[in-house]
């Protein structure tokens, strides 16, 4: 009895100041008679002041007031209000509003509980703000796996998915999914993840990383799970072309039959692929450094390399081995700049050993066929001349000393015979040194040869040789100086029916062959006539190298061989003494010239 | 005058034979000749020369292989040969490296140096 009434009494005194809720009593009249601590506290001074100055700070009475309703009403009211606070900053808080009737029975008084709520407002609406604002998405699932609440994103990209079970509203799938991160949440009260590729409002897939938290837990029994999906579908999407991408360049860079090497904004030399090795002869595990690439590469290059912009460029340059062998190369360099950032140097280089060597060989062939062979064929025909000269001077010096009529004329006939022969040749070297340009033009290579058979025939039949022409399946068209093939053709079979002349055989044929074999023009010239020892054919394509003597000028196989070698030809011998001899020109048709004009 | 010495000219230049036979003669040999390797070989066996002049590069076969018969032979292997010809050094060069056979006798460049061949001649066989 005795603690009843001690805890009224204390409740008389003391409670009204110590409760953790702003408490006033206001009269009819709207002004404050009391109130406690936590109302001061709160909203400041209150004696002689209306609720609404107090609260609100404002002059006159609120629109909604809840005070005279309850005053009229005599009923209850809880309201959120927005009100000022003691330093003028707004201030929410939830009010109670509780009429109280005085000894005449009339509402005479209100009592007024106002719970602050302005931080845990704020939190929620933080909360919320964040919940759908946040760049995934976000949905509470229960232990039905029906999703009780979604996020803004997710009514974005899904509709409005509340109420549905998630397997069946995002995948489709009528049974919750086999690895369900949810589903192991619940189970065991952790956080787990995963990948879920589900459909969006359009039926496009959508990868999501999915982690979910556990939310409600009561008695150790998880009873709703959040679950957070990023959309990746577009990382996985970069992901996989940047792989793709990657792979290929790898790919390029390792088939590349140039050297590429590439260094890093560290100075790590980060690609040295396998022509690199090559060139700069090294194994095929060594790795390069930074130090050893400098003594590789020309004295400052890379310098120049990292101050310039663009490439730098060396079209023929030397670069050192790690034996210190030199290589030439042609050199490029560039520096990587992505955005404004350096990212290193990646350099190219191309192995010019081979060019040159070809150059080289392709500079001496052509030497010594156009320089070589004529300038020793020309001093081997000239010498000769001269000694038909001198045999002739000294004929004709002799005959006067001895007063020999005869040696006399003898010696006059080889001089004049021997200048007629000088003024021949000098007329045909003339022709054949100055040449002629070739004018390729799209000719039917079997009408050639027919022509040069039919012109042939005639001194063919009056010396008894048989002159056929066999041409096996079609030619099509081709660029080539028709007069210039003539001219070959036309030495070639007049040689034939020469070295026919020459055999004893009874029977003695020239046959010309055409034909199309693999994209090659052939041309054959086959004879059963005298045929060439071994020192002959060595000698039939020098100039002035002639077996005929008067008869030759040693021209005509030069000639020949210059016009097929001017049509990216060749042209071969094959010959046995006393069996006969075939020359072939192979015209291989990618190596033809362009037609003029084209 | 009994026994002239007998040169034979192997050349395939007409001109070349009238001017070597004649040189000769004036110089007191006798001469027989032949227009290219097979007749060379042929008239050699048959005359026995004391000398050859033998021109290189001929028709029907070359002088190296018509020098080389004649080094084969038994008969002819000991008969001096002259190589004239307008093929200069190389061709001198190349004889010389001829590992089965010796090196001709004599070389003689065309155009011909008459004084050094009628000396270089009575040197190997005597006037």
């Amino acid at each position: 009895m005795t603690t009843s009434v001690d805890i009224r009494n204390w409740i008389k005194n003391n409670f009204f100041d110590v409760a953790p809720m702003a408490i006033s009593v206001i009269d009819t009249d709207f002004n404050i008679v009391y109130a406690n601590n936590k109302f001061e506290r709160m909203f400041g001074e209150w004696k002689n002041r209306k609720c609404h100055l107090a609260y609100k700070n404002s002059d006159s009475l609120c629109i909604n007031c809840k005070g005279r309703e309850a005053f009229s009403d005599g009923t209850s009211k809880v309201n959120e209000e927005v009100g000022h606070d003691k330093n003028g900053r707004f201030t929410r808080y939830l009010q109670h509003t509780i009429p109280v009737k005085n000894d005449k029975g009339e509402f005479a008084f209100l009592i007024e509980i106002s719970i602050d709520i302005t931080e845990s407002d704020r939190i929620r609406k933080e909360h919320q703000l964040l919940f759908d604002q946040v760049p995934c998405n976000i949905m509470l699932i229960n232990r039905e796996f029906r999703i009780t609440k979604t996020n803004k994103k997710i009514r974005e990209m899904f509709g409005n998915l509340e109420g549905q079970y998630c397997f069946e509203s995002l995948k489709g799938l009528d049974q919750k999914c086999k690895d369900c991160p949810a589903h192991l949440t619940f189970l065991d009260g952790r956080t787990h993840t995963g990948h879920s590729v589900v459909q969006d409002l359009e039926g496009q897939p959508i990868d999501l990383h999915v982690t979910t938290v556990p939310m409600d837990i009561e008695n150790g029994n998880v009873d709703l799970v959040m679950e957070m999906g990023v959309d990746i579908t577009q990382t996985l999407k970069l992901e996989d072309e940047l792989k793709i991408a990657y792979s290929f360049m790898e790919s390029m860079i390792a088939a590349s039959l140039d050297a590429i090497i590439a260094i890093d904004e560290k100075a790590n030399v980060t690609i040295f692929n396998q022509a690199a090795r090559n060139i700069f002869n090294v194994s095929k595990h060594k790795q390069i450094t930074m130090d050893e690439l400098r003594t590789m590469l020309p004295e400052g290059f890379l310098e120049q390399i990292s101050s310039g912009q663009g490439h730098v460029y060396f079209p023929e340059i030397e670069v050192e081995t790690l034996k210190g062998d030199l290589v030439p190369v042609r050199l490029t360099g560039i520096q990587v700049i992505i955005g404004d950032t350096r990212r290193g140097m990646a350099i190219s280089i191309q192995d010019l050993r081979e060019i040159i060597q070809l150059e080289k060989d392709n500079l001496e062939a052509e030497r010594l066929a156009a320089v070589g062979q004529t300038v020793a064929g020309l001093a081997h025909g000239v010498k000769n001349l001269i000694t038909g000269l001198d045999g002739g001077m000294y004929m004709l010096n002799s005959g006067l000393r001895k007063s020999e009529a005869e040696r006399i004329g003898q010696g006059l006939e080889m001089l004049t015979r021997n200048i007629k022969r000088i003024s021949i040749f000098v007329k045909e070297f003339l022709s054949f040194s100055k040449g002629r340009e070739i004018r390729v033009e799209p000719s039917d290579p079997l009408a050639i040869a027919k022509e040069v058979v039919d012109m042939y025939a005639p001194e063919a039949d009056k010396l008894g040789i048989r002159l056929t022409f066999k041409k096996k399946g079609k030619i099509k068209r081709a660029p080539i100086d028709y007069d210039g093939l003539h001219e070959c053709l036309t030495n070639l079979v007049g040689n034939a029916i020469d070295a026919c002349k020459m055999s004893d055989n009874d029977e003695r044929h020239v046959i010309v062959k055409a034909f199309e074999s693999k994209e090659v023009i052939v041309y054959e010239v086959v004879d059963d006539g005298c045929g060439m020892d071994y020192e002959v054919k060595q000698k039939v394509f020098t100039t002035f190298f002639t077996t005929k003597g008067l008869g030759g000028t040693g021209l005509g196989l030069l000639t020949t061989k210059k016009i097929v070698q001017e049509h990216g030809g060749v042209i071969e011998v094959d010959s046995t003494l006393d069996k006969g001899t075939t020359f072939r020109i192979k015209l291989p048709r990618k190596r033809l010239p362009k037609p003029v004009g084209d | 005058m009994a026994d002239k010495k007998k040169i034979l000219v192997v050349d395939d230049e007409a001109d070349v034979l009238t001017y070597l036979t004649t040189l000769f003669e004036d110089n007191g040999y006798e001469t027989v000749s032949a227009v290219d390797g097979v007749e060379g070989f042929n008239v050699a066996k048959k005359e026995m020369p004391d000398l050859i002049s033998l021109d290189i590069t001929m028709p029907n076969q070359s002088g190296v292989r018509t020098y080389r018969q004649y080094k084969e032979d038994a008969d002819l292997k000991d008969v001096p040969v002259i190589v004239v010809t307008a093929a200069g050094d190389p061709m001198r060069r190349f004889l010389k490296k001829l590992h089965m056979f010796p090196e001709p006798e004599g070389f003689i460049n065309k155009p011909i140096d008459e004084e050094a061949l009628i000396k270089m001649v009575a040197e190997l066989i005597g006037q």
